[in-house]
């Protein structure tokens, strides 16, 4: 029961940790030159839904992510949601097509993802008329941001996967738990 | 349809994912926003984090300071004792006060050469994104700030309040793509607009090419769109390309502010019109007066200048 429980409660602690993680990154970034390696902690776990959740739910958690962004972002309304769920989307289709057999991979997976996800920024901000000075911005931090994402990524993909397996999300945690019930169900 | 609907489940979610986005933009991307119910949600958990670990840094960051002060005091002063530490200890920590002091006076002086009605405020967190340069305040709706107000501090411009929550605001600084602030060039009275281009430069955009303008050249609010008080330094510029053909000229602004330094800034809640020139046809009446042997006008004049917030 209490393995149910921690599963349920995995999505709702996962958004929470997105809301601190955010909070932590708005208030020690602030000022250069910490702002010039700014991490970006919605990517990171919108690459987690996009590889480690089914379709929907991670669908449903990139949205909710996208609005926090927005909460703590002058953006216009929508830029983020629609950067951050095509990110979502091809890092998803990447994942079907390609093998990702280990974190290395994955990390050279988000150094991409980031790469994407500042130029699909780049161009919704161009179709919304507003990227006039947004280009030169891009090309700057478009490779050091994604080394520091990827640097951010080797320890948080280990601290998520450390948490879906406390919280039996993880497909080997959930493989245990079908394991168990199966052999309850065997010995009754 | 039940059936189809299980069929086509994947790509029902997939467009529904794609949609939804898509729906949420707003096209109006200078416009003031307001917080949705979830928003404030996500900022009430968020934003008494973000004060604190603000809080946190400033402690340790201050409490290091003092921590190197002191060790740089023992090499040099082996025999200083324990009573001497302390004694330094209270020094730096009152000359931490003393600085702030100096910061909030210099505001404050600025505050009242411009008659303005103002609400001090420390800044506590910046935009999410790095493509964006809003700072989040810890003030908001219940300290009197609403939408649309000018953020200064001693050096000039800061932006405008871009939306509020009961304690905190978020502040469009004048570095922020979709910011714009109407300005003049001090020398020239060339007009245009102040636009934020990177992380420390802005652009003066929609200046003649015939205009004057030379590089150290300032630039002040022009108090058009009511925003900002009028005469309020926005910037130096620092580049000017001037091409031989065209309408326009480029101009880059160095801000007056500088943002990463940004601590405490003042928000205007109300401005009382024209404060410069009341302040200068004042001086000239009094100087005026003063040559002519009245000074009832002048103290008069001083005493209305007093009575002013």
């Amino acid at each position: 029961m209490i393995r149910i429980f921690l599963r349920a409660i995995n999505a709702p602690i996962l958004v929470l940790m997105v809301i601190l993680g955010i909070a932590i990154q708005t208030a020690v970034f602030v000022r250069p030159p910490l702002s010039w390696i700014q991490p970006d902690v919605i990517l990171v776990a919108v690459l987690w839904c996009a590889l480690k959740r089914g379709f929907t739910e991670g669908g449903i958690l990139t949205l909710i992510f996208s609005t926090i962004a927005e909460a703590h972002s002058s953006a216009p309304q929508g830029a983020l949601l629609v950067s951050y769920m095509a990110t979502y989307l091809a890092v998803r289709a990447a994942a079907r097509f390609f093998v990702l057999p280990s974190r290395t991979t994955l990390i050279f997976l988000t150094l991409g993802a980031s790469i994407l996800w500042r130029l699909t920024n780049l161009e919704v901000m161009h179709l919304l008329d507003a990227s006039e000075n947004l280009w030169r911005h891009t090309l700057l931090y478009l490779f050091p941001s994604a080394m520091i994402q990827g640097a951010l990524a080797m320890a948080s993909f280990r601290a998520l996967e450390r948490f879906d397996w406390v919280t039996y999300k993880s497909a080997r945690a959930q493989q245990l738990l079908e394991d168990e019930y199966n052999l309850d169900e065997e010995g009754a | 349809m039940i059936k189809y609907l299980k069929e086509y489940r994947f790509y029902i979610i997939l467009f529904l994912f794609l949609l939804i986005p898509i729906t949420a933009i707003d096209t109006s991307t200078r416009a003031p926003r307001e917080y949705r119910a979830h928003d404030r949600l996500i900022l009430g958990i968020s934003s008494p984090v973000q004060a604190a670990i603000t809080f946190t840094l400033d402690q340790v960051v201050s409490a290091f300071q003092n921590y190197l002060y002191l060790l740089n005091t023992r090499q040099e002063n082996l025999r200083l004792t324990e009573e001497n530490r302390k004694l330094q200890s209270s020094i730096a920590s009152l000359q931490e006060t003393q600085q702030e002091n100096l910061r909030l006076r210099k505001l404050l002086a600025f505050q009242e050469s411009f008659r303005l009605e103002t609400v001090a405020a420390a800044v506590v967190a910046k935009d999410v994104t790095t493509e964006f340069r809003t700072i989040r305040i810890n003030r908001g709706e219940n300290s009197g700030i609403r939408k649309n107000m000018a953020v200064l501090t001693a050096e000039g411009v800061v932006g405008r309040v871009f939306r509020t929550t009961a304690n905190t605001a978020d502040v469009v600084t004048i570095l922020d793509l979709l910011s714009a602030v109407d300005s003049i060039v001090e020398r020239s009275r060339a007009r245009g607009v102040v636009e934020g281009m990177t992380d420390e430069t802005c652009q003066l955009k929609f200046v003649l090419r015939t205009d004057d303008i030379q590089p150290g050249d300032g630039l002040i609010s022009s108090g058009l769109g009511g925003v900002f008080p009028k005469g309020v330094p926005v910037g130096v510029v620092s580049k000017v390309n001037r091409k031989a053909f065209g309408i326009t000229q480029d101009v880059e602004v160095r801000p007056a502010v500088d943002f990463s330094k940004l601590e405490e800034v003042l928000v205007v809640t109300r401005q009382v019109s024209e404060p410069l020139f009341d302040k200068q046809v004042e001086k000239a009446h009094s100087e005026k007066s003063a040559s002519a042997g009245t000074p009832e006008k002048s103290d008069s004049g001083a005493v209305a200048a007093r009575s002013h917030p």
